[in-house]
């Protein structure tokens, strides 16, 4: 089991000229911190215009600034928009491979397509074709990075030849993830040999019957890079703290702050009648089971509590096939950040020396000649 | 926290049509047409068209819907309502402040049971091949003109109906107290089409709206389907913050 920070920068109102400067300064050190403290991964996400929820639009600025500051802790792109009106496959490949260059091989690549009208609709993107085009983009965006040069005639991108640098440092490329989020989007991922990244609840037995076919599926994938990135990656809350009850407490509360502002943007199926988005997405799941306990109750498979708690859910986790998990540390600074860098330090104390392997990369090797 | 209405709706309430009792049985209107469209609205009115109660959405939303009921204890009708995109707490909600139906035996029905706030118009929706159409005219004028331009079939289970909050003024012990009274029908879809939105003419004012302005096209729908208006399960009170508004019926 391997854990990370996942961050979706939430910028409380109101909006003061140093608010969002606060808000990324405390983000950074708890970067810092997790980096000390062993975690493995640090993700951020790309959204645009979601006002408090996330003011994280430029991730791959964000995460560079924490590949300065660090020295082992991945980077984790969270996701890059596959939709042509958000981002360009070239520019996309381009910016992957030189955050992996300046961070000595630590990306992970994410990949996705959005799932507001709020964010769709303010680039003008046409939701019935946001999958077709994130298909399109992870099949060509590894062969940018592993071929000398490459053309393509696509149906939403074509390209003539051209070499497309500079090529990643991990060779022969970073791993690949998928932002799930729909429900058969673990599948996608495994069909494509891509790893799965947000997999989780729903409850833990439902979760158990989705990965199970997801390692069934991937074993016959035809993978779209040059290696099969057979991974369950998630995402969860974390608050731990020596009293049960304050951390629980303090751990619902942000959860329920966090499905609160998500719930005041606008889904794209609330807008716009397609098949194409069959969930709300923003982490649906996530949202559900912040709210699905009975009164008085935590919710069985969040991160909050003590430490014997948060042990027993991640056991839990680990026992139905989760690779990894992230944590969400905050939401619009419900919680102060000396709060949250203590709860980082106790959970690294108490809680990670009960899962500790030796850590290994997925992609085969970084080195620096191409 | 979100932003929150900062709207009075005092000088609504003596418009609102008044809900003698919470305990109201259900209605199934079968083969009822339903034409809607969305439009985003420029953020001047982002707070001011709903009450503290409610958080706008992200963006501002209008929601154009015109029905026409076929058969119903009441007999046929056709209703008009130019709803806010709104949540209440973190529940997506459309809050209605007028609407417009062409049956009088309609108006007092709905706005008794359900608090629908209506006046009498001249309501029209017209299904064709290449485009549904619908008007609203109040008095030789015309206050809502669209369409859903170059219908193509979907499934019913991809269009999402936002459950209404209707400005009523409920009787309770005696007593009488504005509420909005959320109104969340089941839908069982025959037919369901997709198209593009047009919307000709919007007086917002008719719509006590005031300052609305939609000006970007977002969606338009047209369904044929069975709805069931339902029973009353949840009221919100417009003068209390988004946490403390709601009120499950019968609760107390």
């Amino acid at each position: 089991m391997k854990f990370g920070i996942f961050f979706e920068i939430s910028v409380p109102r109101p909006w003061g000229p140093d608010t969002e400067y606060q808000v990324y300064q405390n983000c950074l050190e708890q970067v810092r911190l997790a980096d000390e403290l062993g975690f493995d991964q640090v993700w951020a996400v790309e959204h645009h215009f979601l006002e408090e929820y996330s003011h994280c639009s430029a991730p791959e600025v964000f995460l560079t600034a924490a590949a300065m500051i660090t020295k082992n802790i991945r980077i984790g792109r969270g996701i890059v928009v596959c939709v042509p009106q958000f981002n360009n496959p070239i520019k996309a490949a381009e910016v992957a491979a030189t955050m992996d260059i300046v961070s000595g091989g630590r990306l992970e690549f994410g990949t996705g397509r959005s799932a507001t009208w709020t964010e769709l609709g303010g680039f003008g993107a046409y939701p019935d074709e946001t999958k077709k085009t994130w298909d399109e983009w992870v099949r060509v965006i590894p062969k940018m990075w592993t071929q000398e040069r490459f053309r393509y005639e696509g149906r939403a991108f074509s390209m003539p030849q051209r070499a497309v640098l500079p090529k990643p440092y991990q060779k022969p490329h970073p791993p690949m993830w998928v932002a799930v989020t729909s429900p058969g989007t673990e599948l996608d991922a495994a069909e494509r040999g891509m790893g799965s990244l947000g997999l989780t609840f729903g409850g833990f037995a439902e979760q158990e019957k989705k990965i199970a076919e997801y390692r069934r599926r991937i074993k016959y994938c035809d993978p779209v890079g040059e290696f099969v990135n057979e991974q369950v990656n998630t995402v969860n809350f974390l608050f731990c703290h020596e009293d049960l009850e304050y951390g629980a407490k303090t751990g619902q509360r942000l959860a329920g702050t966090f499905n609160y502002l998500a719930e005041q943007l606008l889904a794209a199926r609330q807008a716009y009648p397609t098949r194409s988005y069959p969930s709300l997405g923003l982490l649906p799941a996530l949202r559900r089971e912040a709210t699905s306990a009975p009164e008085g109750k935590i919710p069985e498979g969040l991160t909050i509590g003590d430490p014997d708690r948060i042990v027993e859910v991640i056991k839990k986790w680990e026992s139905i096939g989760v690779d990894r998990i992230n944590f969400l540390l905050n939401a619009i600074e419900t919680i102060p950040q000396e709060e949250v860098l203590a709860s980082m330090r106790l959970f690294a104390k108490e809680v990670m020396p009960k899962f500790a392997e030796k850590s290994t990369p997925v992609a085969a090797s970084a080195g620096g000649a191409n | 926290m979100p932003l929150t209405g900062t709207r009075d709706l005092t000088p609504l309430v003596s418009l609102a049509p008044t809900v003698p009792s919470l305990d109201v049985e259900q209605w199934e209107l079968p083969g009822a047409q339903i034409l809607q469209l969305m439009y985003e609205i420029d953020d001047s009115a982002m707070t001011s068209l709903i009450p503290q109660a409610l958080h706008p959405t992200i963006p501002p939303t209008l929601l154009f819907v015109v029905t026409r009921v076929p058969e119903s204890p009441v007999g046929p009708y056709v209703l008009a309502e130019v709803r806010v995109g709104c949540r209440s707490g973190a529940r997506p909600r459309a809050f209605l402040a007028r609407g417009y139906c062409d049956s009088a035996d309609a108006i007092e029905a709905l706005g008794q049971r359900w608090g629908y706030p209506l006046r009498q118009a001249d309501v029209r929706l017209a299904k064709r091949y290449d485009r549904v159409d619908a008007t609203v005219t109040v008095e030789g004028r015309t206050v809502l003109d669209m369409s859903l331009v170059n219908p193509e079939p979907i499934s019913g289970g991809d269009i999402q109906y936002l459950a209404n909050l209707n400005l009523a003024r409920v009787v309770r012990s005696g007593v009488e107290a504005p509420r909005l009274i959320q109104v969340d029908p089941d839908y069982v879809f025959h037919t369901a089409d997709r198209g593009r939105p047009r919307l000709n003419a919007f007086d917002a004012d008719a719509w006590e709206l005031p300052g609305a302005n939609p000006y970007h096209p977002v969606s338009a729908s047209f369904a044929v389907a069975d709805i069931t208006m339902p029973n009353l399960r949840y009221l919100v009170d417009p003068a209390k913050s988004p946490l403390e508004a709601v009120e499950r019926i019968g609760a107390n």
